[in-house]
């Protein structure tokens, strides 16, 4: 019995179309093919350019394949810095929710990168994207995590932004945010999901 | 008081889920948990429909928006949906209502409001 799979036609067709200009300037000349497939291989095989972050971000400003989105996503993740990092922040105010969570997880990946732009997001004007830097923060692999949350509890005014913190802080907190949880209530008295909020954060941290 | 009627909560956030299920199991309703679209679709898919979904719009994997067009595209469930959210803004309540949700409320919900909206669907729900 052969164990060689046999390779389907679409198989072909990829290799095909993956053995064509696989250096930098032919995948970026791909990346503007009108065929979404031969655009998601571009946009997969540019991570491995450190220079692809600006053609990337170009392209996921108009383009609408969630499949190609999901790969320029990926590979920027993969490719990271200032450049990555400014598209993505770009993402985050998008109408589309399918590309903000998209963006979102994308710079989960990108702590070194993410983390100089962090407390610029946390004071963004738009509460919304202030709430996605929360986000962000929940899987950032960063040691300023707490530090930024305690942060948002003693200067932020906006309800759902300290809500997000308060939840976050409720699964990574230590002793340290104690005090500013305790705070917080009284900012927003009148709130019965802050006070729900803070009391689970406060127990699960003092593990009682 | 007792309640035969079936909660789905889907949102990504722990604390938020168990807040809205407090609010709700007071109520006397059943209440189950999701926490994003895609769990929710294996929840509704794997067990019967439920009769009142309380959906997030932010989620990974498959967000509010995305959960609640294929809900109502594939005729899985026509039962009512709130769509619940951090964002206020008319493009996003007109968003939700595209996506098939019957209302739309602003986080942090107010227990009330939340028990009376949902009492409101699921009872017109009963009359149609």
């Amino acid at each position: 019995m052969g164990l060689v799979r046999k390779r389907s036609d679409s198989e072909e067709i990829h290799n095909h179309e993956r053995n064509q200009d696989r250096d930098f300037d032919g995948l970026v000349h791909q990346l503007a093919s009108s065929d979404p497939e031969i655009r998601t291989w571009a946009a997969r095989d540019l991570a491995e350019f450190k220079d692809s972050a600006k053609p990337l971000s170009r392209q996921l400003e108009n383009e609408t394949n969630p499949n190609v989105r999901e790969a320029i996503l990926t590979s920027l993740a993969v490719v990271g810095g200032d450049e990555a990092v400014q598209a993505l922040i770009r993402c985050l105010r998008s109408d589309d929710a399918a590309l903000r969570n998209g963006a979102i997880e994308a710079m989960e990946n990108l702590p070194d990168s993410v983390a100089p732009v962090m407390s610029k997001l946390l004071t963004d004007p738009d509460s919304d994207v202030r709430i996605f830097a929360i986000d962000i923060l929940e899987s950032l692999r960063h040691p300023d995590v707490e530090k930024w949350l305690i942060n948002v509890l003693e200067t932020e005014n906006h309800v759902n932004v300290c809500a997000g913190a308060i939840n976050l802080l409720g699964e990574i907190g230590s002793d340290r945010a104690l005090d500013a949880l305790e705070k917080v209530k009284d900012k927003f008295s009148n709130v019965n999901y802050i006070e729900f909020a803070v009391d689970v954060a406060v127990k699960r941290i003092k593990g009682t | 008081m007792p309640n035969n009627k079936r909660i789905l909560i889907i949102d990504d956030a722990a604390t938020v889920r168990m807040y809205h299920r407090s609010i709700l199991e007071t109520s006397g309703y059943q209440v189950d948990e999701a926490v994003n679209g895609l769990e929710a679709m294996e929840k509704i898919l794997g067990n019967r429909p439920y009769d009142l979904y309380l959906v997030d719009i932010n989620m990974p994997k498959l967000d509010g928006y995305g959960f609640l067009k294929e809900l109502r595209t594939q005729n899985i469930s026509q039962a009512p949906a709130i769509m619940i959210s951090t964002e206020a803004q008319e493009k996003d309540r007109i968003s939700a209502f595209e996506s098939g949700a019957n209302f739309y409320m602003v986080k942090p919900i107010d227990p009330d409001i939340l028990t009376a909206y949902c009492s409101i669907l699921l009872d017109y729900g009963d009359e149609k």
